[in-house]
């Protein structure tokens, strides 16, 4: 399943960079994160909990982020596996000056298997925007309402 | 003679229970000390298992045991092969739990036994399986494209078996036909849905040496004797037990489900009972499936819509394995021809494997597609003709002295396709009478003025039922004056218990109700195949009239003796043996019992062994073959794509009729089944063939909200082939609908172009190829 989008930020392009790139700031704004650990230079094993349609599993697994390019361009890859199935995704995060903020492109493309394929797949897009909307949301609180 | 019952319309001796919830499933077998099992499954559709480390699973208070393939020694091998078949070059079936690979998304991998089904499903979770996830096959066209993933490495092919069946000169046909028409045709994956899914129970006796094992199968004999041989026990040690079965529909008719042969295993292993109940998510995934097949067909014919020769290459899909063998496709080849005269047809077909559920015979069993592809081929003959679509049928039917019928293949039983009789003329005469069709063009042209879009469809069809190789049966009168009647085939919810017993008490002169109908217990009957096919009404129950013949030939010779009269004036009737034209002489089929089986004194030799007891068996030298027409009015809304039926008509032929409610209640439970693949009931995958609709908010079953009144009517053509004269009706409402319907909406829609070469549809999908369509109204 593919899925992709733009915000908005309010803040500049160094900023949003420093942020996207902080354990900490991930940690606070990945929604039904549990655990984020580095095992290793921009590689962290994770755990999540999420709930789509009547499904809601645990998943453990890792993220890893590569092609860096600060600060405009990254890649992120994540993998996990639980009693709910498995997920596996990949994704780029493109940012461009835009005024005083930052234009941030996302685009991914993910794959579940198992009882959350099964079960959950018709509400899978609409639940993967929902998340990820929270996670800029979230993004934006951190950068403060610069706008 | 008394009353007959066969041909009553009598209630069913199996109501009583089943109504007021004292029917006995497997899930309600419950033994002291039982434990609970659950299955661990792939995630994946193809992957590679690195390692399975069950240590966290096997650390939890309550849980027994964590089986792995490791685990199974000589029992992990890969599971019996059924029907072979000599163009089945690679006959790939599943082990129970997977070893070195997974390839369908619901592969057993490990069993869980736990105090509870709760921390069984718990300790799952905590399993972890090293799987590599690699490129699925999710369709068979993908999988016979050059490059594809392989399902079976070691094989180097995704296709298992090419055969071709062939009769007539059929390229010389197409060659001088003036008219060839080309159409491709796709029939998608469906699921039986049984009400009850799957289950076992097994309990091991170390003392006795006895396993015993509740199972939801169509098939207890044979799974009894696969037990047997798998676990090195006389067959006289392994009891299995179909209780009360909810629905099989073909699908309960695998020998063997992983299950069935890791649960008792389990429960040898560990001295406890052991249960396991397949959840409705499961099922989905793990019962067997069908229906997938992809039709390249033509058809020729003459300037008047005359058939001149018929030919198809299609791919089945037989999901990752292929233990049931080629019978689904084999019996789509054959069922195609139909009720018609096709002087030339040719059949080839590969079945392939993909990464999806594997598949085996559901209701229908290939002949809903064989009778799709005929009937809309007929359609586009009709169509592009300028001939009506009944006429067509008409001119190519097969005549009522044209039978045996030889149509030259080669049926499912290995023997030659011959039918033996019917009467198609007649039955599609009436379902075109009960329609109205002569009315048809007026009301059509009255909706469309309307702005309604209605059509109508009719579709002929032929069922192969009754096939060999045997069923038996054992009755004996009790000293009550009961008769009991064991056989060996199972019931899913047929109503043996009724047709069998109106048969034996029409023999014995008792009433149904008086008859105990006992099957589904290998302790019971000791022999049989089990019921599929639609054949248990014909075989066994000519089984059970043979031997309900032998006992009243011994109840008339042991009254003789008592009642010291010629055994030809002894008549059976009401329960009793009387003198013909004296009936005071009489005395009750309970007192022959009792002195049939005498304590002291010589016996007559004529009685011919003790008691009032039989056991006959009857093996049909072929299949019977029943016969039926579906018509339809369909509105179509093109807006919402969605339909309502304005009627359903369906005429049917079976031979002689044991109990016509029974019959109307399979054909009914039929076309509800076959309205879900016309229209409702689609399995779907995503590429890497994960499941998509594994619950009923995807997975749309008709609802009596979907299913309209039908109307049945009965055409009664005996079989020559039998004693009672019977045919099968198990499979018959499903065959024709999605035809039916099919034509209905092409017919209702055809202001827009729409054609329909596939099932089921949907309403998404019929708005769609309204959009595709020629035309614009």
């Amino acid at each position: 399943m593919k899925l992709d989008g733009t915000n908005t930020l309010a803040a500049p392009i160094e900023t949003v960079w420093t942020t996207l790139n902080d354990p900490e700031a991930l940690r606070r704004c990945t929604p039904g994160l549990q655990e984020l650990k580095e095992v290793g230079p921009d590689t962290y094993q994770a755990t999540l909990t999420i709930g789509i349609a009547a499904v809601k599993g645990t998943y453990s697994g890792t993220l890893r982020i590569t092609d860096k390019q600060p600060p405009r361009h990254y890649r992120i890859a994540l993998e996990g596996s639980g009693g709910a199935g498995f997920m596996k995704g990949e994704g780029s995060v493109d940012l461009e000056p835009q005024g005083n903020g930052t234009l941030l492109r996302w685009s991914g493309d993910v794959q579940v298997g198992g009882l959350i394929a099964g079960v959950g797949q018709r509400m899978l897009g609409g639940v993967g925007k929902m998340l990820i909307g929270q996670f800029f949301k979230c993004l934006e609180q951190r950068l403060g309402s610069g706008t | 003679m008394g009353t007959r019952y066969v041909g009553a319309r009598i209630a069913r001796n199996e109501d009583p229970a089943l109504l007021r919830g004292r029917g006995l499933f497997v899930d309600d077998v419950r033994l002291p000390g039982m434990v609970h099992a659950a299955v661990l499954r792939s995630p994946h559709a193809r992957a590679r298992i690195h390692g399975v480390d069950t240590r966290r699973a096997r650390a939890v208070p309550g849980v027994l045991a964590v089986y792995t393939h490791a685990d199974l020694g000589r029992l992990g091998a890969p599971l019996p092969k059924l029907i072979p078949h000599p163009s089945l070059i690679h006959h790939k079936t599943q082990c129970p739990l997977a070893s070195d690979a997974v390839r369908y998304v619901g592969e057993p991998v490990a069993l869980v036994v736990a105090e509870s089904r709760y921390l069984a499903e718990d300790a799952c979770d905590l399993i972890e399986v090293a799987y590599e996830p690699l490129p699925a096959v999710a369709s068979v066209e993908e999988a016979v494209r050059p490059g594809s993933p392989l399902v079976h490495e070691d094989i180097g092919t995704n296709v298992c078996a090419r055969y071709t069946q062939q009769t007539g000169d059929v390229d010389d046909a197409f060659a001088r036909a003036p008219h060839r028409f080309r159409e491709r045709f796709v029939v998608d994956r469906g699921a039986a849905c049984p009400m009850e899914t799957r289950g076992v129970v097994a309990s091991w006796d170390a003392r006795t040496g006895l396993l015993e094992v509740w199972d939801s199968t169509q098939a207890p004999i044979p799974i009894r004797n696969g037990l047997a041989a798998m676990f090195g026990l006389l067959q006289h040690n392994v009891r299995v037990v179909a209780p009360d079965v909810g629905g099989g529909f073909g699908a309960k008719i695998m020998m063997f489900y992983p299950e069935e042969v890791l649960v008792p295993w389990a429960a040898m292993r560990l001295g406890r009972p052991v249960k396991w109940i397949e959840d409705r998510r499961e099922s989905m995934v793990a019962m067997n499936q069908e229906r997938e097949q992809i039709h390249d067909a033509e058809i020729a014919a003459d300037g008047d819509g005359r058939i001149l020769g018929v030919r198809t290459v299609f791919l089945y899909d037989s999901g990752a394995y292929i233990p049931y063998g080629l019978i689904v496709p084999i019996v789509a080849s054959t069922t195609l021809p139909g009720p018609y005269r096709v002087p030339s047809y040719r059949c080839e077909f590969a079945a392939v494997f993909t990464n999806k559920t594997t598949v085996s015979p559901y209701r229908g069993a290939g002949r809903p597609h064989g009778v799709f592809v005929m009937e809309r081929l007929l359609d586009r003959v009709a169509r592009e003709l300028g001939l009506d679509r009944a006429e067509v049928r008409r001119r190519n039917l097969i005549q009522p002295d044209q039978f045996p019928y030889d149509v030259g293949l080669i049926y499912q039983d290995n023997a030659p396709l011959r039918y033996d009789s019917g009467n198609y003329p007649l039955c599609l005469e009436r379902a075109l009478d009960l329609i109205d069709y002569a009315a048809w063009p007026a009301r059509k042209q009255a909706a469309r003025s309307e702005g309604r879009y209605v059509g109508c469809g009719v579709a002929c069809y032929v069922e192969g039922t009754g096939i060999g190789p045997y069923e038996g049966c054992r009755i004996t009168v009790e000293p009550s004056g009961k008769v009991v009647v064991a056989t060996g085939v199972g019931t899913q919810g047929q109503g043996h218990m009724t047709s069998l017993a109106q048969i034996a008490a029409d023999a014995l002169g008792v009433t149904p109700r008086d008859v105990s109908v006992h099957t589904g217990d290998t302790a019971l009957f000791n022999w049989g195949t089990g019921t599929f096919a639609s054949r248990a009404a014909t075989v066994a129950g000519n089984a059970v009239a043979l031997a309900a013949q032998a006992v009243r030939e011994r109840a008339r010779r042991v009254a003789a003796t008592l009642l010291e009269a010629p055994v030809e004036e002894i008549e059976l009737a009401g329960g009793k043996a009387s003198v013909r034209g004296v009936p005071a002489r009489a005395v009750s089929l309970g007192e022959l019992a009792v002195a049939a089986n005498p304590l002291r004194f010589a016996m007559p030799a004529d009685w011919d062994g003790p008691g009032l007891e039989a056991v006959r068996y009857f093996t049909p030298p072929q299949g019977a073959f029943s016969n039926g027409v579906h018509a339809c009015i369909v509105e179509v809304d093109p807006e919402t794509g969605m339909l309502s039926f304005h009627r359903y008509v369906v005429v049917h032929d079976c031979g002689r009729v044991i109990n016509p409610t029974i019959l109307e209640g399979q054909i009914h439970g039929g076309v509800a089944q076959g309205l879900g693949g016309a229209f409702w009931e689609k399995l779907a995958y995503d590429e890497q063939a994960q499941p998509l609709s594994t619950t009923f908010m995807d997975y749309l079953l008709p609802t009596a909200a979907e299913v309209p009144a039908l109307e049945v009517a009965h055409v009664e053509t005996p079989s020559p082939l039998n004693p009672l004269g019977i045919k099968g009706a198990g499979e018959a409402g499903v065959i024709p609908v999605a035809a039916a319907v099919a034509q209905a909406i092409e017919d209702a829609l055809e202001p827009f172009g729409a054609h329909i070469a596939e099932a089921p549809l949907s309403p998404s999908r019929l708005r769609q190829l309204i959009a595709e369509g020629r035309r614009t109204p």
